[in-house]
């Protein structure tokens, strides 16, 4: 074992395959920061390029190019407001808050060190996992994973502000994602859902453009009300500072970094949950962090832990979603589904053959997530402040490039108008949540969640009927559901008594 | 050595070449052909187009650029009404599709603005043998002592309209045998977990996907239907049990569509002179042993149909009485 962990790592640090990774790394790299463009279809576009690569470089290429995106994603979202990727949505609501507060650097910091630290989980957690993924991937059947989808739509409770109005309106607005998320043709009658009697609905909305427009729409309006750049405030000396300060952030909120860093890789680990869960788990689970009102008001405005929970799990669920690929030869995600083409292109077998004959390459997986990583964020680092300056550009310098980024990064989801249509659409929805208060995390979510709870609830079901209630692990998450749900009330009484006490 | 030669070889057929073949050249040299792909990059029928944009080039005079176009949604029926209406048929054009297109036309889907016989058919890239697989701990050996039973067999599946979901929904209507088909997971390799933890107990799909699973003795194939391969013949085929020739005619209508799995068509007008010579080209790439050797890799098994048999079959599906379709779509939907 200790010897295939090394031989991993000589594996990766041959020359050619450390080229490889390293042109897998400055492809990833673009593909983060450009909106649209995915990770998974990036992938699938180079897979023809491997035929002539043996094993290890091919997967020191893709997966060097796999496991930064996720990375750079976080900076677009950061800077502009605009999803870099799907998966790094939830690092906006704090990231570029704190950038309009003139923190960016300090943002860009913190996301890129809980990427960095989040993705040491995953690749340790695949290390680890190994000899027990198995049996951990088993005891997760269709009844459990709805729960988890239940336990994901709990995080609406802490997802939203505190008091009877607050909730209501999270609850209301989770429950406007989860029917946004019925439209299609569904998976068991195979009827038209709210297709309007267009062709384009059959397969429902898209997410890219529908996070696009939420995110991005709101925040251009508001640029063009204010007139001014990013961070208009703020005088533009103190820009240049800040990265180092994100870097001590995570440092300071160490636990609560590993924490959704250890969300993520669970949440990777369960095929068919899909990438773009995990951030906003991890970032409803760092908001559970405030320790009173008036700190949990600074979420949404520039806290800097809202950016290091998502920061950690979109990096950290990468590891994890190899495990079933490797272990079982079936995908933990649509990155990870053409991965395995890649296998089989090398001519491995994914399966119990991985973690015996072939241990040495699976440990060159895990130093390719680690090494591309470290390269990547110290690679960023360098020039880490000078992107943060962007924030001091003037608003009508800034705007047309952001809304070039904004309708191909939409348009590219699907090929077709109505993807830019959807984006419009939803742009609005969004702006009218920000305007009257509604908070987006707990739509998007219920985005996110709706066809997952759907169809596993179908599944348990139709395949246990009620006795899938019965089963322990479904009866743990449910139990961990209400304990998310009743947090917020808990840590409300709790200051409550505090406050007393010292009255 | 090798170039010296291949360069004689070029100029004798230079010189030796039909005026066709120098008006050819010139309809593509320089230019570029799109495959429009009705799905996602990723899955098998992008994966097929772009190995095939790969080597495509070789084979067409004046050695065009070939380039792959994602045009995903709705079951590829909107990448269909794009190639058939919309798509200039200039010869530059191909469009490959959801093979059950042929039976969304038959049964009238809405959305359908295609006749699948007035495209310029350039033929089919693969074959689709669809199985049904069960798990291999379950006390049944073939597919006899399966019906027999008479318990109840869960089969997983992803929805209507893929072959996961009405090959066993035909079993179970029309050969009497007790499945419970469990619809709505995201992937067939969703399903080959769900086998795994014994949520299900089989799943049907191609022989392709299933290949690894069944030689790794988790699953066993029990059936099959009409398109086979190495590996398989012996298996029982859906039609031959069928109890009445209505149910065979309507068990066959399924299966009809894989036999042509990945179809490739120009659109409609397309000069006769261009698809005669698309076809050529299509034939000889499928054939190159270079491409076929990067299919073996990738595990992909194509299967060349001519241009003529393809369209053969799609009018052959479309000509079914009114009271079999009828009966057809009260089973089957369009889907995936």
């Amino acid at each position: 074992m200790i010897d295939a962990l090394f031989e991993g790592l000589l594996l990766v640090l041959q020359w050619k395959a450390f080229a490889f990774m390293l042109l897998g790394i400055g492809l990833g790299f673009w593909v983060g920061l450009l909106p649209g463009l995915g990770g998974a279809t990036t992938l699938a576009l180079m897979l023809p390029f491997i035929y002539a690569m043996q094993p290890v470089e091919a997967f020191a290429f893709l997966l060097g190019m796999h496991s930064v995106v996720a990375t750079t994603g976080d900076i677009t979202s950061v800077l502009f407001g605009v999803p870099g990727e799907a998966t790094a949505a939830a690092t906006i609501l704090d990231g570029h808050a704190m950038a309009k507060k003139g923190e960016a650097g300090r943002a860009l910091g913190a996301a890129l060190t809980s990427s960095l630290i989040g993705a040491l989980v995953g690749a340790f957690a695949l290390a680890l996992a190994i000899p027990v993924v198995r049996p951990l991937v088993l005891t997760f059947g269709s009844p459990e994973l709805f729960m988890v989808a239940i336990v994901g739509l709990a995080f609406i409770a802490s997802l939203s502000a505190h008091g009877a109005r607050g909730m209501l309106r999270g609850f209301l607005a989770g429950g406007l994602g989860l029917f946004f998320a019925t439209v299609g043709q569904d998976p068991q009658a195979g009827i038209a859902r709210y297709t309007l009697g267009t062709l384009y609905l059959w397969g429902g909305l898209e997410l890219v453009p529908m996070l696009i427009g939420i995110f991005a729409i709101p925040e251009i309006i508001d640029l063009v009300v204010r007139g001014t750049s990013i961070a208009g405030d703020v005088p533009p000396g103190r820009l240049n500072k800040g990265a180092l300060e994100g870097v001590k952030d995570t440092f300071r909120h160490f636990w609560l970094t590993i924490r959704c860093s250890l969300i993520g890789t669970f949440i990777g680990i369960m095929p068919g949950l899909g990438g773009s869960v995990a951030q906003w788990m991890a970032y409803g689970h760092a908001t559970q962090s405030a320790r009173n009102a008036e700190e949990r008001k600074q979420f949404g405005a520039g806290d800097v832990r809202g950016v290091l929970g998502p920061g950690a799990a979109n990096n950290s669920k990468e590891g994890g979603a190899l495990i079933p690929t490797v272990a079982f030869g079936v995908p933990g995600s649509s990155a990870m589904a053409i991965l395995l083409g890649g296998f089989f292109l090398m001519g491995l077998v994914p399966g119990p053959d991985m973690l015996t004959k072939h241990l040495a390459v699976t440990f060159s997986m895990v130093w390719t997530i680690v090494l591309a990583n470290v390269i990547t964020v110290v690679a960023c680092f360098l020039f880490l402040n000078q992107l943060a300056r962007l924030t001091a550009v003037r608003g009508h310098l800034l705007i047309p490039v952001i809304l070039v980024l904004v309708f191909i990064g939409s348009y590219t989801a699907n090929n077709h108008y109505g993807d830019v249509l959807v984006m419009l659409l939803f742009g609005g929805i969004g702006y009218l949540m920000v305007v009257g208060g509604w908070p987006r995390a707990p739509f998007v979510l219920g985005l996110v969640l709706g066809k997952i709870a759907e169809n596993y609830l179908y599944i348990s079901v139709a395949r246990y009927e009620a006795a899938w209630l019965y089963r322990p692990v479904v009866l743990v998450l449910l139990g961990l559901a209400l304990v998310v749900i009743c947090y917020p009330l808990i840590q409300a009484r709790r200051a409550g008594a505090k406050k007393d006490a010292h009255a | 050595m090798r170039s010296t030669l291949a360069l004689i070889a070029v100029f004798t057929l230079m010189a030796i070449a039909p005026r066709v073949g120098e008006a050819q050249s010139s309809r593509y040299e320089g230019k570029t052909v799109t495959i429009v792909v009705g799905y996602k990059t990723g899955g098998g029928y992008d994966a097929t187009a772009r190995l095939l944009a790969r080597h495509l080039p070789k084979h067409i005079p004046g050695k065009p650029t070939v380039i792959v176009q994602n045009m995903p949604g709705a079951n590829s029926l909107i990448a269909a009404n794009h190639v058939y209406a919309v798509a200039k048929p200039d010869g530059l054009t191909i469009g490959t599709f959801n093979r059950n297109l042929p039976i969304a036309q038959l049964i009238k889907v809405e959305g359908v603005k295609f006749d699948m016989t007035k495209f310029a058919w350039v033929g089919s890239a693969a074959s689709e043998s669809t199985v049904l697989a069960i798990r291999a701990d379950l006390p049944y050996q073939s597919f006899d002592e399966l019906r027999k039973a008479g318990k109840t067999v869960v089969i997983g599946a992803t929805g209507p309209g893929a072959n996961t979901y009405d090959f066993p929904l035909l079993i179970k209507e029309l050969l009497g045998v007790n499945l419970k088909i469990v619809s709505g997971y995201s992937s067939s390799a969703d399903i080959m977990l769900a086998i795994e933890r014994k949520e299900v107990d089989g799943r049907a799909g191609s022989y392709t996907s299933l290949r690894p699973f069944i030689d790794r003795d988790l699953v066993r194939p029990v059936i099959r239907a009409r398109a086979t391969e190495a590996g398989i013949e012996q298996l029982p085929v859906d039609e031959d049990l069928a109890p009445t020739p209505r149910a065979k005619a309507i068990m066959a209508l399924r299966s009809v569509p894989e036999v042509i799995g990945r179809p490739y068509v120009m659109p409609p007008g397309t000069p006769d002179d261009a698809v005669k010579m698309m076809r050529e080209a299509f034939r000889n790439a499928i054939k190159d042993p270079e491409l076929v050797a990067e299919a073996k890799k990738a595990k992909m098994a194509l299967e060349f149909v001519s241009g003529d048999e393809a369209l053969k079959v799609v009018k052959e599906l479309l000509a079914q009485p009114k009271d079999v379709v009828d009966e057809f779509s009260k089973y089957i939907k369009f889907g995936e």
